[in-house]
């Protein structure tokens, strides 16, 4: 057998001999065929020289069981890391293939009773649609037994116990309660025995305990009791009802958590067109390989990440960059997965497919961030067993306590105490407020990588902001324009009228331009239309000929070069202004400056971090007088220019020696050491470069008012944590003692225990109304001054 | 009295039918998803799938 890899038998050896390996639970498939490289293809990704897998685990339902699972994995050989996911119940793994194989770690897990399936966007959807059902019929089953013996229960209690109907209502109550213990309470009792046979209590143990004792003593006290013994069929059926409710509500909200991301993977499209050859061929994206040849028409989505080996076009990738002006893309150029392909047809070499794609990443991003876990969840994991184990040792001396009253009334006591108990909520505190703050953020654009970057940000001292792109747009827009021998504002609305054809972002601020100065394009009459990508266009406009682009392209369009215009060109060119030059009948009549313009939000939010007493300041590449002119725009004080990428760190480590805690906003790659240094990075955009790797959370929808909103998410999460902890807490300080005093019937415990779980779960689900979101602010009319930034264009060809 | 035996007996009975149409919805996928059938009622089958279209015909 293939599960038979060297580093399996190293398992078996280390498992202690007394305590036989328990037989798997059902899985679908025999656990080898996971080892077939074709099969791991689907789900399993490089990780360094090791590989790595998102596992779905059936059988999660409680911190231990977190807890319980990371230490059996995690002391395997050749495992290098387990990290479990509550929240989506998802189990993320790294191992060494040397070592260990993956139908090893899969057995193992099997062992300790958790089924496990490699994760699949698909799978998981059917997967949950069981694991729901079963205990919807669970449910079902346990409200129909419970109505009945309310009845019964009603009868006894009003007489019939003393009447010649009690046999028959006995009778009933048992053959209620009996099959309700078996089938609804399975799960219990299931959860209870593995986690007594592997040492690792979990909150199934006093449960089961529960409903056994008190199901034990009432079949006993029916038959062999006599007249005075009580019989409590109702409770068990009533405890193990609330319970499955409680579980099944949880459930709902869990799978509500994991939705954000699956909307994420679900928007790439899962069929290419595949060349072989000449031939076309559509197939699905996951049995694309690197380096397979795919075509994609106009107007379809781009299937894979890939490099563009023939044709030119221009891409729409608002959905991973949040810039709505599509991008030129030609020969050798990257485009991504999820992105939509607009005018021309090409085709791509494939570099990556499904989980591998940027969009992949960014899914993967807010996985991983949901399964993470803030230092406080570590010591929740951690206390449970001993939580648990505090529980039957209270139960047992609740127990003697009351024994001298009466075996009946010590048998509730104990039992009551046991019900009451629940560290589910003090487990459940944490991640599910991080769940819900991850997919909180995930909806509105923010993606948080770990809970620990939620949990920093809430305590930051200090904003530090990168310029270009991050203060400023990223963007060109027109600054400036001059004419000569034409009229203005016809000329233009003939420009406007050209470029509104061209998909390029250049065009796109030369009809804005046009526009703002009311310059309506549509009524003119194009011909003969041409455009090249990244360069210019040309047309007849009105039965005159134009040229609008680079001065290259011009040149090439046969307009002759008219040394007039050389000066201002250079005065724009030497302040880092692009240059766009129009000429109509071979004659150049026009030129634009274009330049970087501040962010519509940027003024608003450095006030915003003012008025809440964060120091800001402004760090950028850039010289000292535009870096100055930015920051004295915006109400910067500190500014620290003309610093190199790698310096850009060590300001961050300056400010941080001096002992505050200091958050970095950035974009490029130049800010990526700064991101990794600072104690919460932040970076704004596309989640497809670097920038995105080394920053905790990612602003992707390209608006700076999103770190107002990222500012209140992290505040309002610390804050639900804090509460749901202290919420946990009350509730078990109250309620033991009171068990304890035997002044809590086992029915009150059972409503009681699931409604602090829900209180604290539905205390997280309120983390989503807590933080107002924030609306884009429309772009400022006239009030801004189109700052003309001139730097940053010599880090970015405004030509792409 | 006695046909109080014949009842409890037939009420569990009825009970069990209940559970098994439970089964039944659940199997049937009508738990699976519970906001979108409130939603779907809300429109009609014949609504033009373009607003262009309404106005041309």
């Amino acid at each position: 057998m293939a599960i038979h890899a060297a580093g399996l038998e190293g398992f078996y050896a280390r498992m202690p001999s007394d305590r036989p390996l328990a037989p798997p639970p059902a899985q679908t498939e025999d656990p080898a065929i996971f080892d077939l490289a074709d099969v791991q293809a689907e789900f399993v990704r490089r990780d360094g020289d090791g590989l790595a897998a998102e596992l779905l685990v059936e059988g999660i339902h409680c911190a231990a069981c977190v807890w319980l699972i990371e230490r059996h994995l995690g002391q395997m050989p050749g495992v290098r890391g387990v990290q479990v996911n509550l929240a989506a119940r998802r189990l993320n793994v790294r191992w060494d293939p040397q070592r260990v194989a993956l139908s090893g770690l899969l057995e193992a897990l099997a062992g300790i009773g958790y089924a496990a399936l490699p994760y699949d966007v698909d799978a998981v959807e059917g997967r949950l649609q069981r694991t729901q059902r079963a205990r919807l019929y669970r449910l079902g089953f346990a409200a129909f037994a419970m109505m009945n013996l309310l009845w019964i229960s009603i009868a006894l209690y009003t007489g019939a116990d003393r009447g010649e109907h009690r046999d028959l209502l006995y009778w009933a109550g048992w053959a209620l309660a009996t099959p309700t213990l078996l089938y609804a309470g399975w799960p219990f009792l299931q959860g209870a025995w593995t986690g007594l046979r592997h040492a690792h209590p979990t909150m199934d143990l006093p449960i089961a305990i529960g409903a056994l004792a008190t199901y034990g003593y009432s079949t006993w006290a029916m038959f062999l009791g006599g007249p005075q013994a009580g019989v409590y069929f109702d409770t068990v059926v009533n405890f193990l009802f609330v319970i499955l409710v409680g579980r099944h509500l949880e459930g709902l909200s869990r799978r509500q958590a994991m939705s954000a991301t699956h909307r994420l993977m679900e928007l790439q499209p899962r069929i290419a067109t595949r060349l072989d050859g000449d031939a076309a061929q559509r197939v699905s994206v996951r049995s694309l390989r690197t380096d397979d040849r795919v075509l994609v028409r106009p107007g379809e989505q781009v299937p894979v990440d890939g490099v563009i080996l023939e044709g030119e076009t221009a891409v729409d990738e608002s959905l991973l960059s949040g810039e709505s002006t599509p991008r030129a893309r030609t020969s050798g150029e990257r485009v991504y997965a999820g992105t939509q392909n607009l005018d021309g047809a090409v085709t791509l070499a494939v570099e990556h497919t499904l989980a591998d794609t940027a969009l992949g990443r960014i899914a993967r991003l807010v996985e991983v961030a949901q399964g993470c876990k803030a230092p406080v969840q570590r010591l929740a994991d951690r206390i449970v067993p001993w939580f648990v184990t505090a529980t039957l040792g209270l139960a047992a001396l609740t127990f003697a306590a009351w024994i001298g009253q009466g075996f009946e009334i010590a048998l509730m006591a104990s039992v009551a105490v046991l019900i009451v108990t629940c560290p589910c909520a003090f487990g459940l505190a944490t991640p599910m407020a991080i769940a819900v703050a991850a997919g909180t953020g995930a909806r509105r654009g923010i993606l948080v990588k770990t809970g620990a970057a939620l949990e920093t940000l809430a305590g930051i001292d200090h904003v530090v902001f990168d310029k270009t792109g991050t203060l400023t747009r990223g963007r060109l827009t027109v600054v400036d324009s001059s004419w000569q021998g034409v009229d203005e504002g016809s000329a233009l609305a003939a420009v406007a009228a050209l470029e509104r054809r061209s998909e390029h972002g250049i065009g796109a601020a030369l009809v804005d331009y046009a526009k703002t100065h009311g310059q309506a394009a549509a009524a003119r009459t194009v011909e003969g239309f041409r455009a090249r990508p990244g360069r210019g266009i040309a047309g007849t406009v009105d039965g005159r000929a134009w040229v609008v682009g680079s001065p290259t392209w011009i040149a090439a369009e046969g307009v002759v070069h008219d040394p007039d215009w050389d000066a201002l060109r250079d005065t724009h060119e030497t302040r880092g202004r692009t240059v766009v030059i129009a000429a109509v009948d071979g004659r150049t009549v026009g030129l634009f400056a274009l330049a970087d313009r501040l962010r519509e939000d940027a003024r608003e939010v450095v006030a915003e971090l003012d008025a809440a007493g964060l120091g800001v300041t402004l760090l950028s590449g850039d010289r000292e007088a535009v870096a100055g002119a930015v920051a004295a725009e915006l109400g910067i004080e500190a500014v620290v220019a003309e610093v190199l990428p790698e310096d850009k760190a060590a300001v961050i480590a300056d400010l941080q020696a001096s002992g505050q805690r200091v958050a970095m906003v950035g974009d490029g790659v130049n800010d990526a050491p700064a991101l990794a240094q600072a104690d919460v990075g932040i970076a704004l955009g596309s989640g497809t470069d670097v920038s995105v790797e080394c920053a905790g959370i990612v602003l992707g929808r390209d608006r700076l008012g999103q770190l107002t909103e990222a500012r209140h998410l992290a505040a309002a999460t610390l804050r639900t944590v804090r509460q749901n902890i202290a919420l946990s807490i009350t509730y078990n300080l109250v309620m033991v003692p009171l068990a304890m005093l035997g002044m809590v019937t086992p029915l009150l415990a059972a409503l009681t225990m699931p409604l602090s779980s829900l209180a604290v779960i539905g205390n997280a689900a309120l983390l989503r109304r807590r933080v107002p979101e924030t609306l884009p602010t429309g772009p400022a009319a006239d009030g801004v001054e189109p700052t003309a930034v001139a730097a940053g264009h010599a880090e970015v060809s405004p030509w792409r | 009295m006695e046909v109080i035996y014949f009842l409890i007996p037939l009420m569990i009975l009825l009970g069990l039918v209940m559970v098994g149409i439970l089964f039944w919805a659940a199997r049937s996928g009508q738990y699976d998803d519970l906001e979108g059938s409130a939603n779907r009622i809300l429109m009609d089958d014949d609504d033009p799938l373009l607003p262009d279209r309404e106005r041309r015909e």
